[in-house]
């Protein structure tokens, strides 16, 4: 496998996706590839960085007035249903 | 994965605290998603209850071949591609990102042993803010559907109404872009630390 190569399987590599032989292949190229390595490495903590970054949910001071709007909605429509 | 959901029976029949548990449950992932491509709170707070209501206008109409929350996750990216749509601003998304790959990754210095906390102050926060921007919306869904909210390649492939290959293609495309982005930043910033006394 060659450094081009590697890149196109790196992302089903990290997911532990690729067959056995295809996986084989991406380790023996990545023991000697300290680039390729470095790709990798990189690409795991890129991963990483955004997922404990990017876990912020709806502000807890939006999140109950939220709620409260949908069940008024929610209200509404089953009233308005009932109507004639 | 996503964790399990409400009955779908327990939400047609209106109980109140299914519709609750459903809240709880899936609002700040749709928030996340929403935010995400609008990168603006009011405007996924909108998403957010359009989502839920449409969904549960629409229950009879679930046909339980998805998950509920993959559904919801549906109703939600739609919502937000169509509000991208409406901004006059906005170049329309594609429906398919364009074929090909990313150039070969370029910035090859090491930052992966950087301390988090270097990698995660101000200024390296602001660089995640602006890599994630430029990405466009459609690998960022798949971005963050996968990486961020951990959903596994069949949910994120149903939440979007793509093929699972079409997921793994957008993945790979956003990983790597989103590295190279942050590679030439953080690689930068490693290298500085090194030469320092």
């Amino acid at each position: 496998m060659n450094c081009e190569e590697l890149i196109h399987y790196l992302s089903d590599y990290i997911d532990n996706g690729l067959t056995e032989k295809l996986r084989v292949d991406a380790e023996e190229h990545l023991a000697t590839c300290r680039n390729c390595h470095v790709v990798l490495d990189t690409t795991r903590q890129t991963i990483v960085l955004f997922r404990e970054t990017h876990r912020e949910g709806i502000p807890v001071d939006r999140r109950s007035a939220l709620f409260g709007q949908l069940e008024k909605a929610m209200a509404a429509r089953r009233s308005g249903r009932g109507m004639p | 994965m996503l964790p399990p959901t409400p009955s779908i029976e327990s939400l047609r029949a209106g109980d109140p605290q299914a519709l609750a548990a459903l809240f709880e449950i899936h609002a700040d992932r749709v928030y996340r998603l929403a935010f995400g491509l609008l990168r603006e709170r009011q405007a996924a707070e909108d998403v957010v209850q359009e989502t839920f209501l449409s969904a549960m206008t629409h229950l009879a109409q679930f046909e339980g071949r998805s998950s509920l929350g993959t559904w919801l996750y549906r109703v939600a990216y739609n919502a937000s591609l169509t509000r991208l749509r409406a901004r006059p601003s906005e170049p329309l998304p594609p429906d398919e990102p364009e074929p090909g790959e990313p150039p070969l990754p370029r910035a090859l210095v090491e930052w992966d042993q950087t301390p988090e906390e270097m990698l995660l102050d101000a200024e390296g926060r602001r660089q995640l803010e602006a890599a994630i921007t430029t990405l466009p919306e459609t690998l960022r869904a798949a971005f963050i559907l996968r990486d961020v909210e951990e959903l596994s390649t069949q949910e994120t492939a149903e939440s979007l109404g793509i093929s699972e290959g079409a997921v793994k293609v957008r993945l790979r495309r956003a990983r790597l872009l989103l590295r190279e982005h942050l590679a030439e930043y953080f690689g930068a910033r490693a290298a500085q630390k090194e030469g320092e006394p």
